[in-house]
């Protein structure tokens, strides 16, 4: 058995640790690129969103270089994604593919539901798959962390590339460690490392909030690396939603900040109910955005996803009663990176004569 | 005298503009870019030197459209902006107060929202082919009416016959119904100006404060029949400024103007004579991912001047800046 | 407060499954019921030019009905439709109706939004009932009776459905077609706001008829045997609309009781998109024999083109019936 999964964003290191810590061999996928869009957009259907296309991409490339088994996430609706292992296994049945899958539905559906498809691959106890989640996620925490210190050092660096350097750096030494005693060193040390770019913090910066649909802005391929753009413009950039955010149970404690609950409470005088997807936390972070006096916010999500496409006709009534700019990007296979970059440029330059113009007015 | 030197490379049209001190506009060349950026540039400062005769000192050269940083090598730019702000830039000059900029281009179109000269709101238009010029070059060429004179034809009617169809493609058959049940062309060519205007706003007003001023630029606003179509639609003036056709080289020229101010210093201008320079460009993959982007490179004398295309920005190192936060002119350690 | 007071009622979406019902609740509580009307092309229009770009047809059409009613009412009624049922949701759309209202460019008189959601349980339902009621009269015994007959007006509206006639018959009060006659049966499968909709269906229907063909609908099989049916495929499916649907082409493709399904889908719906191509899927496994053709609708369909398709449909399927009894004889 040789098992694989989608690709998106740094998930490669992060279920890559788990699935060593349960001695199932694995082979991530290659990385993403306009070839694995090709496959997906050939197989997947055509108003599916551009998430799915990816996955079939991506398990179709790992395929051909010996994948067997896929591993997939689940859910419970009411967003589409839960129902996406299903399809994911008949299109690519129906292309000829002959394969395992594996779904692991959330734990709010049921643990047990949640472990049985993890015991019956890995041979493992529960107690043995309880033992790796928890060690685990203190790692795919870390990774999350690094990448928050990243955005926030980038746009005041001196030598342009310094922090995604010390960014990579970080990564292939907390992607070696194992034991919580050596997680717990890698992430202090790689902090540091990323402390250590040289840098003029009192130069004035642009911040920039980014809110949408969790692939789209975890995975840089199809984000046009939003992130890293913005930040070499010097830039602060700070985003919605962090992986271990998504999976795990550190609702206590988020990377990004402020919890679910907080979220749906900020967000209910514009959306008063979940929507699935990031429906309701892309309305309550462009509100908090704006409340910590960032200048906009850039919310990006794939074409025909149901609960951004919600988010977005609420959004420019927060956007006028918060008095702060949002610019929209809807992606899908035909979004080509000249057309986001030039508006990404005009938005940003929009941004830089809104803040000239009050500090006119404020002396 | 000396000037400011503005270059709009867009993929249907390239035009140049030289301003003044005061930003008025010495001379402008408007020409096709027939999918050759450097060659439709090269022509353009040929055309351009010619109109100006040596009167003319360079001092400061934007450049703007989607060829901007291959045509800022080219030229020798000092700023490097997009299109969006180029025009609002060269409205906010042209049209006192402009709070709305309509702008229509071959492949792309905009609007821009202004309040006191800045920047408020924009949205711009590249996937949909029905909300911009190609839809009324595609018409024309079906109806076998020049483009130059569907203006005239749309003036002739008393009202445009309804052409169903956001899309053009559903335009299209829409058309040909009505052509066989009988509309005369003027109804069918103002018709389509109405459809143009409709799903532009549809596409990009959508929601969006269209009061006035309204400033209405990019080659399509030399169609006197959409001016009418925009007016009937938003029931309001809409001004076409006089030099509608090279509006986004006029705002690289005043945005040079402006970075001379913040950053002054001679300009990085390589004269009239880069016309002559033997520019080539060739590609190669980069392979310093998967990704293996194409880059394409310009060389002159085996000498690499610039690279640029791939996804992650590597290649393009020289081009990327800080932002000027604060006040142009303002009193301040910072800006110097 | 409930004298002369109209609530307005948007003639759209889920209009079709759960009019009955509302109406008779109002009308019992003193509240007058004031119609959106039919959808035609201004309402359209005017839905889309408000309506976010890249909402469904469906959403789009919905938002004309509301501004048709904004200078005519002192309230409109936008239920959050969260759950139908314990174990599934309805669409996120519905979910998040009442806002996308509350953010629309033109002013709107007040959304009254009581939130269905059947997964907190029944105590919680009687208690919104309760809540929604409060507004017009503090007689809690006359908001559940008045509940209770809309109920009941819903079961006739259903049962009516279940014989034969669609909620457009109903609504036009007119005889039911009768069943059986025509060569031809049809199952006209997807969202009732999709098919019933005159103007959104381009009278699908009528024409179906006219061709002399029976048009059967889900809402005339019984809701257990959709329910069966659907629960046949491995994961439970977890929007209650969408497992009508499926229940609703399991039920014919199975049992080969139609000569052919028509499946009426809106761009841009996801959860449609993504059950069309997971019926495909499933008959083409169970080597299904029964035709489907999925039709996309959306605020471009030009009409010429969809009758061709549908006629094309209609003389393949007469044509191979005709065939197939020349080879049985």
């Amino acid at each position: 058995m040789l098992m694989t999964f989608p690709q998106m964003g740094h998930v490669e290191q992060l279920i890559g640790d788990i699935l060593e810590r349960l001695d199932i061999d694995y082979m991530p996928p290659p990385r993403t690129t306009a070839k694995t869009l090709a496959l997906g957009t050939k197989h997947a259907p055509e108003f599916s969103c551009l998430p799915l296309k990816l996955n079939i991409g991506n398990f179709i490339e790992a395929m051909e270089a010996g994948a067997d088994t896929l591993l997939m996430a689940g859910g419970k609706g009411p967003c589409r994604f839960g129902y996406y292992a299903e399809l994911e296994g008949r299109v690519l049945r129906d292309a000829g593919y002959d394969f395992t899958m594996v779904t692991i539905e959330p734990p709010s559906m049921g643990i047990a539901k949640f472990v049985r498809p993890i015991k019956r691959i890995s041979g493992k106890s529960t107690r043995q798959i309880w033992r790796a989640l928890k060690e685990g996620f203190p790692k795919a925490r870390g990774f999350d962390m690094l990448e928050k210190r990243v955005l926030e050092t980038r746009c005041f660096e001196l030598k342009l590339g310094e922090t995604t350097k010390a960014h990579k750096e970080a990564m292939a030494t907390l992607v070696k460690a194992k034991t919580p005693a050596e997680v717990e060193g890698a992430i202090e040390a790689g902090m540091r490392l990323i402390d250590a770019v040289p840098c003029d913090r009192e130069q004035p910066v642009l911040k920039i909030g980014i809110v949408g649909e969790f692939f789209i802005l975890l995975e840089p391929f199809v984000n046009f690396d939003i992130e890293e753009w913005l930040g070499n413009r010097g830039v602060l950039v700070s985003r919605s939603v962090y992986i271990t955010d998504w999976i795990g149970p550190t609702s206590k404690n988020p990377v990004a900040g402020t919890s679910d609950a907080e979220l749906t409470e900020l967000a209910r005088p514009y959306l008063g109910h979940f929507v699935g997807g990031e429906g309701v936390p892309s309305v309550a972070h462009t509100m908090l955005y704006a409340n910590e006096g960032f200048d906009g916010v850039v919310h990006m999500f794939p074409f025909t996803c149901m609960p951004d496409t919600i988010a977005k006709a609420i959004i420019p009534r927060v956007s006028r009663d918060y008095d702060i700019p949002v610019i929209h990007f809807t992606i899908d296979e035909q979004t080509g990176k000249a057309g986001v970059v030039t508006r990404l440029e005009a938005f940003v330059d929009l941004l830089v004569s809104r803040r000239r113009a009050k500090r006119a007015v404020n002396g | 005298m000396q000037g400011f030197l503005g270059v709009d490379v867009g993929s249907v049209s390239t035009n140049l503009a030289m301003l003044d001190a005061d930003g008025g506009v010495i001379s402008y060349v408007y020409l096709r870019t027939q999918g050759q950026p450097i060659m439709a540039v090269q022509q353009g400062l040929m055309e351009l030197e010619a109109k100006l005769d040596g009167s003319v000192d360079v001092i400061g050269v934007g450049t703007t459209g989607s060829a901007r940083y291959l045509t800022s090598v080219v030229v020798g730019g000092d700023i490097v902006k997009n299109e969006i702000t180029a025009h609002a830039v060269a409205a906010g000059h042209v049209v006192p107060g402009v709070r709305v900029v309509l702008e229509i281009g071959g492949q792309d179109s905009k609007i821009i929202f202004l309040r006191d000269g800045i920047v408020v709101d924009f949205a711009m238009n590249t996937v949909c082919a029905a909300g911009t010029g190609s839809f009324l070059d595609h018409q024309s060429a079906r109806l076998g009416i020049p483009i130059e004179d569907f203006g005239r034809y749309a003036l002739g009617a008393e009202k445009g016959a309804l052409i169903a169809g956001r899309c053009s493609v559903f335009a299209e058959s829409d058309m040909v119904h009505k052509q066989q049940v009988g509309y005369k062309l003027e109804e069918i060519i103002y018709g389509l100006c109405q459809a143009l205007v409709r799903n532009y706003l549809n596409n990009l007003a959508k929601g969006r404060d269209l009061a006035g001023p309204i400033a209405f630029q990019g080659g399509v606003a030399a169609n006197a029949g959409m001016k009418k179509a925009f007016e009937e639609a938003i029931n309001q003036e809409v001004q076409v400024p006089e030099h509608f056709s090279v509006m986004g080289a006029i705002g690289a020229a005043l945005l040079a103007k402006e970075e001379k101010l913040l950053e002054p210093g001679p300009s990085a201008f390589k004269g009239f004579g880069a016309a002559k320079i033997d520019y080539r460009t060739s590609s190669f993959a980069c392979g310093g991912c998967e990704n293996n982007c194409e880059i394409i490179k310009i060389v002159v004398d085996d000498e690499t001047l610039a690279r640029w295309g791939g996804r992650c920005g590597k290649w393009e190192v020289d081009i990327i800046r800080r932002q000027h936060l604060e006040p142009i002119g303002a009193d301040c350690s910072k800006c110097g | 407060m409930t004298d002369g007071f109209k609530v307005g009622y948007p003639q759209a979406l889920l209009y079709y499954k759960y009019f009955p019902l509302w109406e008779t609740f109002f009308n019992r509580l003193g509240v007058e019921v004031v119609l959106s009307g039919p959808t035609n092309k201004a309402l359209l229009n005017l839905g889309t030019v408000e309506a976010e770009n890249e909402l469904c047809l469906p959403v789009k059409v919905f938002y004309g009905h509301l501004l048709a009613l904004a200078d005519k009412v002192d309230a409109i009624f936008i239920p959050r439709m969260v759950s139908v049922e314990k174990s599934a949701y309805t669409c996120p759309k519905f979910m998040g109706l009442p806002d996308m209202a509350r953010a629309t460019e033109t002013r709107l008189p007040p959304i009254m939004d009581p939130t269905i959601n059947w997964k907190l349980g029944w105590r919680q339902y009687v208690k919104t009932i309760i809540e929604l009621g409060s507004q017009f009269t503090d007689n809690k015994a006359k908001i559940l009776g008045a509940y209770h007959a809309g109920v009941q007006s819903l079961h006739q509206y259903q049962d009516k459905i279940r014989a034969g006639a669609t909620p457009i018959d109903i609504i036009e009060s007119k005889e039911a077609p009768r069943a059986g006659v025509a060569d031809l049966r049809i199952g006209l499968a997807g969202h009732p706001y999709n098919i019933y909709d005159k103007y959104i269906s381009m009278n699908l229907i009528k024409r179906l008829r006219e061709m002399g063909t029976d048009v059967v609908t889900a809402e005339m099989i019984p809701h257990s045997e959709l329910e069966k049916e659907s629960q046949t495929l491995p994961k439970h499916l977890f929007w209650t609309f969408e497992r009508e649907v499926v229940g609703t082409v399991f039920h014919w493709s199975r049992r080969n009781s139609v000569d052919g399904i028509i499946y009426v889908l809106a761009f841009p719906c996801g959860p449609d998109s993504l059950i069309q191509s997971l019926l495909e899927h499933e008959m083409r496994r169970e080597r299904s024999t029964v035709p489907m053709m999925s039709l996309v609708i959306d605020e471009h369909s030009a009409e010429g083109g969809f009758l061709t398709r549908i006629e094309a449909f209609v003389d393949m399927l007469s044509r191979k019936k005709k065939l197939a009894g020349r080879v049985a004889n």
